[in-house]
């Protein structure tokens, strides 16, 4: 990652501080998820993976849902197949930051396609969209990604030592740090009527989809508010905010 | 079995968050798809938001003795207030543990 020099899309500003203004940015994010490090830490080891595939569902699978829903059914004996289908299910909706995210990370070298294309969690995207309107700032996502990464196996490995002696910490109500921060991060971006329908929407559709257990609610929620949100700008004729930065003079658009 | 697992499992993932970004694929987002992409962001969010603050035992709680919902509340006011998302984390998150 050193010959980054005659990248014409280079930030004017120091790597090292776009890193630690990304890892700041990801910071509450990342202090949030604490919690549910450690609780996938100590339930791997209660569902009697062993240590190191225990570190290794946080090192290398890095999915907080997906890791906890598939130790949960490796613990209750589900078969590989089923295993296999929730997870797919569950990360469905990278899919979509992936497309979201096509056309600030497309263009960079394959080692930084790599790199944050496995670190591009929900957190990320969350922090990089946030950015959005500025110019798409590699070290920034990377430090904010990486950082994130750390944290959680860090927590991760908490919870693994301590095993069981954590208590049900699922029951503490600790989801609402999560829910906060992404709080947080939506209200400022609704800058307009029609992110604010596609909100509004994405809110009913996940509580209805979630309160009748309709498999894969979370991304036809989320499909749902942006259909809403992209036909409410169609029929009151509004000028996305960020409409002129999204594209640039060169894009493929 | 368990390690056979962690592997497939990091291959899908994996390929998830990365078959978009991979220049080869031949893929040209319109400009309709860009603005459709554009609202993912919050309304993702929201989706992964909403079921927590609004349910609890999968039953709708759309009253003051939900924590979650006061919190949240609360949260939307201070973000609002402050434009501080670290702030707003944190004071929320005392509040609910206070109310919860």
């Amino acid at each position: 990652m050193q010959d980054q020099q005659a990248d014409p899309e280079q930030v004017p500003q120091s790597k090292l501080k776009s890193a630690l203004k990304g890892a700041a940015a990801a910071m509450p994010l990342s202090i949030a998820v604490i919690p549910w490090g450690i609780l996938a830490g100590s339930y791997a080891i209660e569902a009697g993976l062993d240590m190191l595939q225990s570190q290794a569902m946080s090192a290398i699978v890095f999915a907080g849902a997906a890791q906890l829903v598939a130790v949960g059914m490796i613990k209750s004996g589900v078969g590989l197949t089923s295993i296999l289908l929730t997870t797919l299910l569950i990360t469905s909706r990278h899919f979509l930051y992936g497309m979201a995210m096509r056309q600030q990370m497309s263009p960079l070298p394959l080692r930084w396609r790599l790199t944050l294309g496995f670190l591009l969690t929900d957190e990320l995207f969350a922090v990089c969209s946030e950015t959005k309107q500025h110019k798409f700032d590699r070290w920034f996502a990377f430090g904010g990604g990486f950082s994130f990464y750390l944290i959680w196996n860090i927590a991760s490995a908490v919870g693994i030592v301590a095993g069981q002696q954590i208590p049900n910490l699922d029951e503490l109500g600790l989801d609402f740090a999560i829910a906060a921060t992404f709080i947080a991060l939506v209200v400022p971006a609704i800058k307009t009527p029609s992110i604010l329908v596609s909100v509004l929407v994405s809110l009913v559709m996940a509580v209805v989809c979630e309160l009748f257990h309709i498999p894969g609610g979370l991304l036809i929620a989320a499909l749902s508010g942006m259909t809403a949100g992209m036909l409410t700008a169609k029929f009151t004729n509004e000028a996305h905010p960020n409409k002129t930065l999204l594209t640039r003079p060169g894009d493929d658009l | 079995m368990i390690w056979l697992t962690i592997i497939l499992m990091t291959v899908i993932i994996f390929f998830s968050r990365y078959i978009f970004i991979e220049p080869k694929l031949p893929l040209r987002l319109s400009a309709g798809m860009v603005k459709f992409l554009s609202y993912s962001a919050p309304a993702v969010l929201t989706a992964i938001l909403a079921p927590i603050v609004f349910l609890q035992d999968n039953t709708l709680h759309l009253n003051l003795d939900n924590s979650y919902l006061i919190g949240a509340v609360f949260a939307v006011l201070l973000i609002l207030l402050t434009r501080n998302t670290l702030l707003t984390a944190v004071l929320s998150m005392l509040l609910f543990f206070l109310v919860h």
